[in-house]
């Protein structure tokens, strides 16, 4: 019964979905259902609040190593809790949308959230440099092409591009790298990305199925376990 | 100077052509509601011609919520003179008093009703607006939606899918009555059992990240089954697994898939949920926080496997930093390129689909990936057929050629 | 008060940022803060978005205005009352002896995700992507207007070369993927030529990445220098 049920309903649920596709009146339910899967991502999220705040707490009371941030990120927590829910500091009061200009909750947003998450993303920067790095020694044939290929791209992108190349006739203007790197974009690129996405189709189109008909059932507690 | 109880010759020209405007454009305005709607204010109106030819048209393969309608735009709706400045679409419910359903910018020529209902009839008209009035289009015959049960719209999708589907289907059940089916190495994937032995042997953990995204993201659950895989491996290693998650859902999920391979693995007691550990929705305070993890837990092996954005070079870099053994796969090309360059396997694309069928030597999950290949040599044998097709067509055109690539085009046509 | 924000955000900026040195206190305090005031953040926008919003709203409806101007009383849409039920039985997982119900949602997710993107993304990827490539290489008829009448008009050299790596690179591309044969032979060679094409696209989409990843830099550097550190433009 505890594996039967929950075979049941991923069997119902998605064969239910695949048909839906051909059949108006029922064109709807995907989302509806995404709109149940919405909900149902809230429940879950208290579980994983309560993960958060157990995790911190235990460090603390066990002093385990770093516990002093464990403080830092539940005060974070709490206040942001606080702030939002009960709209604290929102000027339109409780009626009001909770990421209102110039709430608390929303000057967080702006003000730590938003820095954090710019620098992050800024640090990308420093490791697209020391990836590139490790493609150039890379020995092997495939990260060699790949690394011409984003040469080509990089270069053609920028004004050192044409520079280099601007001596090329223009009966010869596809060697002039910016014409290289718009030729490489649609024809070499676009190939690979159909080839990629064709996959891709047919990959989820398998594993969909395995789940639906429960061939692959690991989420459910493994194959002996009930 | 001007008396003020005399009118001006200007405001007199006023009246008179607001009273001839009135005149003419009455008619116009059939059923139209009384609710002044039509305001004149105190300018002088300009005339524009109505739309035409306007027609209703039950919208085909819905559930009877949807109208079409379309029309001719007045003939004064020309670019860069601006008199007419829109449309306004009106419909009257089972006879009842017309209701303004919807403005339309300028150069407007059709219009979906998308909130029609089943056994209401319908009848619709167009005004074109100016500045301040209104000139009505004909009304349209009634009209009621229809429902229909079968998109037949989609009859070559559902065919081709079938086809694709039923093979997977196929072989599922042709593996599952014992006959032995024969899938080639993935190099990735041969290399995910040396990579947890590594970790064994080292003594150190292994980091797990199921991508950024949730359970309604198939790449996700593509990790996960993979994941359902691995862990048994961990499990019968007693090997350390440590698996930071952006989402409570997968938090869910990953703890009650690494539980059973420990109950599997019949040593339940070794399980614990620290083994999985909710952080924080948000990209990159999550990414921030499998920085430190790394940095600090020194995993030897990093699994990489779901769906990533910018975050995929962040994790992978630092995860080479360590010197850990990193096994990556995603379904998003343009971050593909970034594992390639900073893991050691990377799963493109298909085969992270692939991975757990292939990791469980389950012979009925192989027989799904002699499934797939069977969608793959449909696609080839159309590219092949349909290419050399146009290309004889269009060359020496051969009639019965170009009709065979529009067959091909059609039946693959999604639009 | 501003200009404590920015000083905050400057602080934080840095504290990022030094993790490239190594990890570090200002690093894991910045870390710390960035964790727990972010998962607030979702949690609160996810309780107003998707419970409020959603669902109170749903079940108890307020009265909209149209972009017409009419008032519009909706239906409560009671069918979301199966989406709390199923939410609820997620936390049973709570009370250990009947923790087992929560696979119940879960499987409902699953076969909702598999059951949704399998025709998604075989529309869109697998029928979308033949029908792109099914193309003449070498030229088409095509009407010309002077004599109102069709004629061939055939692609320049560099067109039909870029036809053609299309039509291979999609096509060895796919027996790259093909798992049920060796790579080994011919077969084997064609794989290879695919590979070379997927490297290709990789390298491809790398290099334009690279130029867009190093403005994200500059932006955060202009913050620093000009916001924070106040240096006149």
């Amino acid at each position: 019964m505890k594996r039967q049920i929950p075979l049941f309903i991923t069997f119902f649920v998605g064969t239910l979905l695949i048909f839906s596709v051909f059949i108006p009146p029922m064109e709807t339910l995907g989302e509806n259902f995404t709109l149940f899967f919405d909900i149902i991502a809230v429940f879950a999220f208290f579980l994983g609040a309560g993960n958060l705040v157990r995790v911190h707490v235990s460090k603390l009371r066990k002093r385990k190593a770093d516990w002093g941030f464990s403080i830092v990120t539940l005060i974070g927590f709490g206040f942001m809790l606080f702030v939002g829910l009960l709209k604290i500091g929102n000027p339109g009061g409780i009626a009001a949308d909770v990421t209102a200009p110039g709430s608390w909750f929303q000057e967080m947003f702006n003000y730590v959230i938003n820095p954090l998450q710019s620098t992050m993303y800024a640090l990308l920067a420093f490791f697209v440099a020391s990836a590139s790095y490790r493609a150039f020694r890379a020995k092997n044939r495939e990260a060699t092409i790949l690394l011409m290929a984003a040469f080509v791209i990089l270069l053609g992108r920028t004004p050192l591009g044409m520079m280099l190349t601007a001596w090329i006739p223009d009966s010869l203007s596809i060697f002039q790298i910016p014409n290289m790197a718009v030729w490489i974009m649609n024809s070499f690129n676009l190939a690979g990305q159909r080839a990629i996405l064709i996959g891709i189709s047919l990959g989820v189109v398998a594993m969909s199925l395995r789940l639906i008909l429960g061939v692959e059932r690991t989420y459910l507690g493994g194959d002996d376990s009930g | 100077m001007r008396s003020r109880s005399s009118i001006s010759p200007g405001w007199t020209l006023l009246l008179v052509t607001t009273l001839l405007v009135c005149i003419v454009a009455a008619p116009t305005f059939g059923q139209m509601p009384d609710d002044g709607v039509i305001t004149f204010e105190d300018t002088v109106q300009v005339m524009v011609a109505a739309p035409t030819s306007l027609i209703a048209t039950d919208h085909k393969y819905d559930d009877g919520e949807k109208i079409d309608l379309q029309w001719v735009p007045s003939i004064d709706d020309l670019p860069g003179i601006g008199t007419v400045v829109g449309y306004r679409i009106y419909r009257q419910d089972d006879g009842g008093v017309a209701e303004v359903i919807a403005n339309l910018p300028a150069k407007a020529n059709h219009y979906r009703d998308e909130n029609t209902e089943l056994g209401h009839t319908y009848i619709y008209s167009v005004a074109a607006l100016t500045d301040g009035a209104e000139f009505m289009s004909n009304l349209t015959e009634s009209i009621s939606p229809e429902r229909e049960w079968i998109d037949f719209s989609k009859r070559y999708l559902f065919l081709i899918a079938l086809l694709v589907g039923g093979a997977v289907i196929y072989f599922i059940e042709i593996a599952r009555r014992g006959k032995k089916l024969f899938v080639r190495k993935i190099a990735g994937l041969e290399a995910v059992d040396d990579a947890v032995g590594r970790a064994t042997e080292m003594g150190r953990p292994i980091l797990f990240i199921p991508g950024i995204q949730d359970m309604d993201d198939v790449q996700t659950l593509a990790g996960l089954t993979i994941l359902g895989r691995i862990s048994k491996t961990i499990a019968d290693y007693d090997t350390e697994i440590f698996m930071p998650v952006s989402r409570s859902l997968v938090m869910t999920a990953g703890r009650e898939i690494i539980k059973s391979s420990y109950q599997t693995a019949g040593r339940p007691e070794k399980y614990s949920d620290n083994m999985v550990t909710y952080i924080t929705d948000e990209q990159f305070g999550y990414v921030a926080a499998v920085d430190g993890i790394m940095v600090r837990e020194k995993p030897a092996t990093v699994f990489l496997l779901g769906a990533f954005f910018a975050e995929s070079l962040i994790l992978a870099e630092t995860g080479n930093y360590i010197g850990a053994i990193q096994i990556a796969g995603t379904a998003r090309p343009a971050q593909l390129p970034f594992f390639i360059a900073a893991c050691d396997f990377t799963l493109i694309g298909e085969e992270l689909f692939a991975a757990s069928a292939y990791l469980s030597e389950d012979p009925k999950a192989l027989g799904s990936l002699k499934g797939q290949d069977v969608g793959k040599a449909v696609a080839m044998v159309i590219i092949v057929v349909g290419v050399l097709a146009a290309t004889m067509g269009q060359a020496w055109d051969i009639s019965s050629m170009n009709s065979l690539v529009d067959i091909l085009k059609t039946i693959f046509s999604t639009s | 008060m501003e200009h404590f924000a920015v000083w905050v955000a400057a602080f934080l900026t840095l504290g990022i940022v030094s993790f490239l040195y190594k990890d570090n206190p200002w690093y894991k305090l910045s870390e710390a803060i960035f964790v727990g005031i972010s998962a607030g953040y979702w949690f609160v926008v996810l309780f107003w978005d998707n419970i409020y919003g959603k669902f109170w709203n749903g079940i108890f409806p307020e009265e909209l205005i149209d972009s017409a101007g009419n008032v519009v009383t909706r239906e409560p849409d009671y069918w979301l009352l199966v989406g709390a039920v199923l939410g609820t039985l997620m936390l049973l997982r709570l009370i250990p002896k009947i923790g087992w119900i929560s696979r119940w949602p879960l499987a409902f997710i699953i076969g909702c995700t598999s059951g949704l993107y399998l025709i998604n993304y075989f529309s869109s990827n697998m029928m979308r992507q033949v029908e792109a490539t099914i193309m003449p290489l070498v030229g088409h008829w095509v009407l010309d207007p002077a004599t109102s009448q069709n004629a061939f008009s055939a692609f320049s050299g560099a067109d039909i070369f870029s036809n053609l790596v299309l039509v291979i690179g999609t096509f060895t591309g796919l027996v790259y993927f093909y798992f049920s044969k060796e790579h080994r032979g011919a077969f084997g060679g064609t794989a290879k030529v695919g590979i070379f094409f997927i490297m290709i696209t990789f390298g491809a989409s790398f290099g334009y990445t690279v130029m867009s990843r190093m403005s994200l830099l500059i932006g955060r550097a202009d913050f620093l220098l000009f916001d924070w550190l106040g240096l006149v433009r």
